[in-house]
């Protein structure tokens, strides 16, 4: 990572040019930033079309559509869905911060590796593991309350993953790396003498957590926290899974009941509009986190001793370890090694529908490797605009090019579905379409990183190039991007990540016979074939934890 | 430096290892463009099993009693509104009789697949339809999404089975049943009524699938036209008021109740054998017989060719296949339905529909009502 | 009265081969300015975290206001003490403003008390209009003033202050060290101050403690420590002394540039080096001189010349800022000192 201020190594050709004497500083022309900007708009263009279209079906839809949708359940999906996303957003904060605070702050034995296997769920879609956790606790039907009723002869009483409680918990758990991963970076970076202040100024070490440490992490937080919202408001499977209604749920029925899509794109109007004023708030509170940073020697906070509480903490670690990641991930295994050893099963898995295994397994990697590749690129100009032509315009863009947060799946897809079958139809019922909402979706991470790899450049590189008579696309080209292409690919990394658990877009927009292995996870554990579902959910698990190793390794989170 | 490269090539290989497994990969389809002499599928020489030991294997003779055919070459897309693991061991039945031809499949609820259809009106990405019910299939007949087609095993089949101006054929029929778990339902309290699932004694006991299921629209369909809006509503209120748990699909249902999770779930009849056939403790109610009650609601689920259909020969071919001897077989070896077929035998065990007393609806005009009947799920708010 | 007392203290850092802190022992008066100078990783400030609480001492005890806060039995922890405490980086809280930041030491105090104790300290340190701003929006120079107000709010027992302008602008450090001695003095407020400047440690302290590799080198008044350096390593970190080898004889010191006339301890014969600085020196313009300049530096007031005696030997002398000779030029150079300079062992490898 290249620091303002570092010293940084030119490369050698370059530092030729720079010795010429009389280097001719080239008038900046006006050219370069304007052909930015439209390459930028452009791209906002693109993001846009979808989401207006939505509004514009939306306003027009009938008059009886919206007073018959405003007397219908509205009022208690839209309750149900702000219920659970309060109640997902306080438990991934509430794990996330201890969590964290716990591997980076205290003396926790082991926590070295936990700080890995705390990271590691957000390989794991939410809903695969509502799967597990729902073929394990299913009242009466999961494993372990039959288990149970064998041996004590009677139905017992067992936490049940379905309804509210359980959709809540199930997602805090696979959300919960996100604030994790967050905080722990926010509680690494702290000064060590904010604390210490606390305590010379009369607060004890608890005390001083509270009150200094963690309010100094709060604009992170929210940041996280809202990111965290939008996830939940946009969740489909995993709600639908474990029988709980949401705004989500309620789009994907309004699209699998009525003829006419006029009445989905008014659910989908209200939700958006929801998100973007989540949305809206965290861009804002994410511009303040900034100024928590002190660089000047720094020092890192001293591990706090838990003493006589070092157990007890390492078996609630171990118990939030256990029930995200080796449960879901072991049982997965179980399931997927039952699923080999029977022949009949083997061959399900292995064939199934009129494509086999290694088709779903091809279609994800590379619909999820395209919408990388695609999502990187488009948002270069947006970043670069942003970063380094700093104004009203480029923000406005860079924000908006951020709405897919704000988009669930199922609303992209319908949109998608609207606008692709009227305007190009070529395009209409291949894998593309299922690209294309890959990438509005996931835009915003391609671009937050895009912009945080050139944030961390020196305009002076870029300007020393242009001193010595490149041009400001060769600058780009032979300076700028392969300093930043590590961050490139961490967005792309990221985009990929998410793309491949994707599940609500892929599911109505995909071309019959293109099944990606979200899909078909989804499918079979519909029906309840949990151990057909196996072998394909660990495969995209696997899958999904390659880059996210590179992610985390990249970061130097793990220092 | 070192890791992060294993890492690389770690993640290379199961790359290389995801596009090199024995199938063809999928290349993107370009618009509908029929494909002569396509890819060679790898084809299971039996068929898989779904369940039950009494198997009956496809017969591979092409002497077949339907239309004799040279074996189909080519594509054939099919949206199906049945769930896949129902319909598969037809598809691989017919392709065990067609090797050379490639099976798109598309499943999702029957509204979901339809509103597709009506999407693509202009630009047919399907070439067959299948549904679970009657009255979707002749919405979208009257929304003229069909070409018409009338197989040639299609005069043995009854008439009220066949869509007007042949846009539609039926395939197996199905009984609306109230499946119930034998350990937690005593025989003295058994329910005689669909009416008796409002009963509030059996408050939080009862499954049944939500109103994006086709079978479930399809019953609400029916009684709104045999006994009005009024009582369907009052009928739909009373489940939700009897909490009614509420399943995307049966197979959810016939699982909760074949473990006891409920006590009594509202399917269709095949269901219930499919789930006495795992070894679950359930027994079969086949309501309302009695005296000034409704009636055994039935259903039948029926296929298309889709209009403009690149590969309107396969589609074709399927659905003779569909109501052959073979076909019927099938469904009613594999699935325990009610093949429309006659002369097919049932299933050990499956009770004939002539023992019964059915209800009679007129798919037309329950067709041209769908919205009637959206309206009333929505206004009753079931989910 | 004696406000602190450290004897004998030490602290061994378990990874290092040398102790960070050895044997320190020192005596602190009520209302002094005790100031901690040495180079970086002396243990000054090792020092000033054990008095402070943040570090927990190997041996050896600290006794505040007469009560024993860390011994090898007892460790009385920093929020128990009564001890401000200003840090380098000033570490004001950055989600509270700068009324919030000040009060944070006045927990559990009436409102009214609180407002009127932090409106006292924001006029003393003269930044009545800024209180309701947040640390972010402040400049260096006003962070530090707060992190100095938040600190003295609490009216503490000792304040510490671990290199409170090392990350201020020059210029802004010498406006803030003259505003912080005064503000001190006028609050009477007992002070352990740690530098690794040099002049700051003989503006602001009453009395220098000089340290290196966590040893307590000297303890003294400016005075003493600058004219009477106890020893070799004191003498060359405070006022950047050369050392000018020469021979014990019965009249003085003979040197290479002069005889030296003072009582010294040191035996006939025996080989001592005098320390020597650039006030100390004289020159003038002499080709048979026994030294060459060979830099001149403008420092504005005055010009520094760099001589070169024959042997080799190289030493600073000042002159006037008009005084300008060119370099190359060869001089005399005698010593020209009014005061008696230290004299140390030779030693053996330089």
């Amino acid at each position: 990572m290249l620091k303002r201020g570092k010293t940084l190594m030119l490369p050698a050709w370059l530092s030729r040019y720079i010795d010429v004497r009389h280097a001719v500083r080239r008038r900046t022309s006006l050219a370069f930033p304007l052909s930015l900007a439209g390459l930028a708009g452009l791209v906002a263009l693109f993001v846009a079309i979808p989401v207006v279209y939505i509004f514009v079906r939306a306003a027009g839809a009938d008059l009886d559509d919206w007073q018959r949708l405003l007397q219908a359940r509205i009022w208690k999906l839209l309750g149900n869905t702000l219920l659970l996303v309060a109640a997902v957003t306080g438990g991934t904060l509430l794990i996330g911060v201890s969590m964290a605070w716990l591997t980076e702050r205290t003396d926790l034995p082991g926590r070295k590796i936990l700080r890995w296997m705390f990271a590691m769920p957000l390989a794991i879609p939410a809903y695969i593991g509502g799967i597990v956790h729902l073929a394990l606790l299913r009242p009466r039907g999961g494993l372990l309350p039959q288990m149970l009723e064998n041996l004590f002869g009677q139905p017992v009483l067992t936490p049940s993953p379905l309804g509210f409680f359980g959709a809540a918990f199930i997602l805090t758990l696979f959300t919960f790396p996100y604030v994790y991963l967050l905080s722990g970076a926010a509680f690494r970076s702290q000064h060590a003498s904010l604390e210490e202040s606390a305590r010379m100024l009369g607060y004890n070490a608890w005390q001083a957590v509270f009150f200094v440490t963690l309010p100094a992490l709060r604009p992170g937080l929210l940041a996280g926290a809202l990111l965290v919202a939008l996830d939940i408001l946009g969740e489909y499977g995993t709600v639908a899974l474990l029988r709980y209604e949401t705004f989500s749920s309620a789009i994907f029925v309004q699209l699998s009941g009525r003829y006419d899509r006029s009445a989905a794109a008014v659910l989908s109007g209200v939700l958006v509009t929801l998100a973007m004023i989540i949305l809206w708030t965290e861009l804002r509170v994410q511009g303040q986190a900034r100024f928590t940073q002190m660089d000047s020697s720094w020092r890192p906070a001293p591990l706090a001793a838990l003493g006589r509480w070092r157990y007890l903490m390492l078996i609630v670690a171990l118990g939030v370890v256990f029930t995200s990641l080796l449960v879901p991930v072991g049982v997965l295994l179980a399931w997927s090694v039952q699923s080999f050893l029977d022949p009949q099963t083997l061959q399900e898995v292995f064939r199934t529908g009129s494509r086999g295994f290694g088709s779903f397994a091809w279609n994800s990697l590379w619909t999820s490797t395209l919408a990388a590749l695609v999502a990187v690129t488009l948002s270069l100009p947006v970043a670069l605009f942003s970063v380094r032509h700093s104004g009203w315009i480029s923000r406005f863009i860079a924000r908006f090019c951020q709405v897919g947060y704000a988009i669930p799946g199922v609303v992209i897809a319908l949109s998608l579905v609207l606008l692709v079958n009227r305007a190009v139809p070529i395009l209409y019922a291949t894998p593309f379409v299922v690209v294309i909402a890959y990438v509005l979706r996931h835009m915003p991470q391609a671009v937050r990183a895009s912009e945080a790899a050139l944030n961390q450049l020196s305009p002076a590189l870029e300007e020393a190039a242009r001193i010595s008579g490149l041009t400001a696309f060769q600058a780009f080209r032979h300076v700028t991007l392969p300093l930043i292409l590590p961050g490139l690919l961490a967005g792309g990394a990221l985009v990929f990540l998410t793309s491949l658990k994707e599940l609500p877009a892929t599911l109505l927009l995909r071309p019959a016979g293109f099944d990606t292995l979200a899909v078909r996870v989804w499918v079979w554990a519909a029906d309840g074939f949990y151990v057909q579902a196996a072998p394909a959910a660990l495969f995209l698990v696997l899958a999904s934890a390659l880059p996210l190793f590179f992610l985390l390794r990249r970061e130097q989170i793990f220092k | 430096m070192n890791q992060s490269r294993m890492i690389s090539l770690l993640f290379l290989l199961i790359f290389a290892l995801a596009a090199c497994t024995p199938s063809a990969p999928a290349t993107p389809s370009a618009a509908a463009m029929p494909i002569t002499g396509a890819t060679a599928e790898v084809v299971p020489s039996a068929t898989v099993k779904l369940s039950a030991p009494a198997s009956i294997e496809a017969a591979s003779n092409p002497a077949a009693t339907s239309a004799a055919q040279a074996p189909v070459r080519g594509k054939l897309v099919i949206y199906s509104g049945r769930s896949e693991p129902l319909l598969r061991p037809v598809i691989d039945a017919f392709k065990a009789q067609n090797p050379k031809v490639e099976i798109l499949l598309k499943a999702g609820s029957n509204s979901e697949v339809a509103n597709a259809l009506i999407e693509e009106k202009a630009n047919p990405q399907a070439d067959l339809f299948i549904t679970t019910e009657m009255f979707t299939v002749q919405s979208l007949a009257q929304q003229d999404i069909f070409q018409p087609y009338r197989p040639a095993g299609a005069d043995l089949l009854p008439a009220e089975f066949i869509g007007p101006n042949n846009s539609w054929v039926g395939l197996t029929r199905r009984a609306r049943v109230i499946i119930y778990n034998t350990d937690r339902v005593a025989k003295a309290d058994l329910p005689k009524s669909i009416f008796d699932l409002t009963d509030p004694k059996w408050k939080g006991k009862i499954a049944a699938a939500g109103s994006t299921n086709g079978s479930m629209q399809a019953q609400i369909a029916a009684m709104r036209q045999l006994l009005g809006a009024k009582e369907t509503e009052k009928w739909l209120v009373g489940l939700l008021d009897n909490k009614v748990t509420f399943f995307g699909g049966h197979t959810d249902v016939r699982k909760a109740v074949g473990t006891g999770e409920f006590a009594l779930g509202l399917v269709n009849h095949y269901y219930y054998h499919l789930q006495l056939a795992e070894g679950s403790k359930v027994g079969v109610i086949y309501p309302d017989q009695g005296e000034g009650q409704v009636g055994l609601i039935t259903n039948a689920t029926g296929a298309a060719v889709v209009k403009g259909a690149p590969n309107a020969a396969a589609a074709r071919a399927f659905i003779d296949f569909l109501i052959s001897p073979e076909g019927q077989k099938l469904f009613a070896g594999q699935n325990y339905e009610y093949p429309l077929l006659p002369g097919v035998t049932l299933r050990a065990g499956v009770q004939p529909l002539d023992a019964f007393r059915l209800v009679k609806v007129d798919v037309v005009k329950a067709a041209q009502e769908t919205d009637a009947t959206f309206d009333l799920i929505e206004k009753v708010g079931l989910p | 009265m004696t406000k602190l007392s450290v004897q004998h203290l030490g602290k061994q850092y378990t990874q290092a081969a040398l102790p960070a802190v050895e044997d320190v022992s020192f005596e602190l008066e009520n209302g002094e300015i005790l100031a901690l100078v040495g180079p970086s990783g002396c243990g000054k400030t090792t020092t000033l975290r054990m008095i402070a609480g943040l570090e927990r001492p190997d041996a050896g005890m600290i006794c505040l206001n007469g009560q024993v806060v860390a011994s090898e039995s007892r460790f009385m922890p920093p929020e128990q003490r009564g001890v401000g405490m200003v840090f380098q980086d000033h570490a004001l809280f950055p989600h509270l403003n700068v009324f919030e930041n000040i009060a944070f030491g006045l927990r559990g105090r009436k409102p009214a008390e609180t407002k009127q104790v932090v409106g006292e300290m924001l006029d003393l340190v003269g930044l009545a209009s800024l209180a309701k701003r947040f640390p972010h929006a402040l400049s260096g120079g006003e962070r530090q003033r707060v992190a100095l107000a938040r600190a003295l709010a609490p009216r503490p027992v000792l304040v510490l202050m671990d290199e409170p302008f090392s990350s201020l602008d020059t210029d802004l450090r010498l406006v803030m060290r003259e505003q912080v001695r005064s503000l001190i003095k006028v609050m009477h407020a007992t002070v352990i101050f740690v530098t690794h400047d040099q002049e700051e440690a003989l503006y602001m302290g009453d009395r220098l403690a000089v340290f290196q590799q966590g040893r307590l080198e000297q303890i003294g008044t400016p005075e003493q420590i600058f004219q009477a350096s106890a020893t070799r390593f004191v003498a060359a970190f405070m006022g950047n002394s050369s050392f000018l080898p020469g021979e014990v004889t019965l009249d003085g010191i003979h040197t290479e540039i002069g005889l030296l006339r003072q009582p010294v301890d040191f035996p006939v014969t025996a080989r001592v080096e005098v320390a020597i600085r650039a006030d100390d020196v004289d020159f003038r313009s002499d080709p048979q001189g026994n030294s060459i300049i060979v830099d001149r530096i403008f420092r504005g007031m005055q010009n520094i010349y760099h001589l070169q005696l024959d042997s080799g030997l190289l030493l600073q002398a000042f002159k006037e800022h008009t005084l300008v000779l060119p370099i190359g030029e060869r001089v005399q150079t005698v010593i020209s000192a009014g005061h008696p300079l230290c004299v140390f062992h030779e030693v053996d490898c330089v």
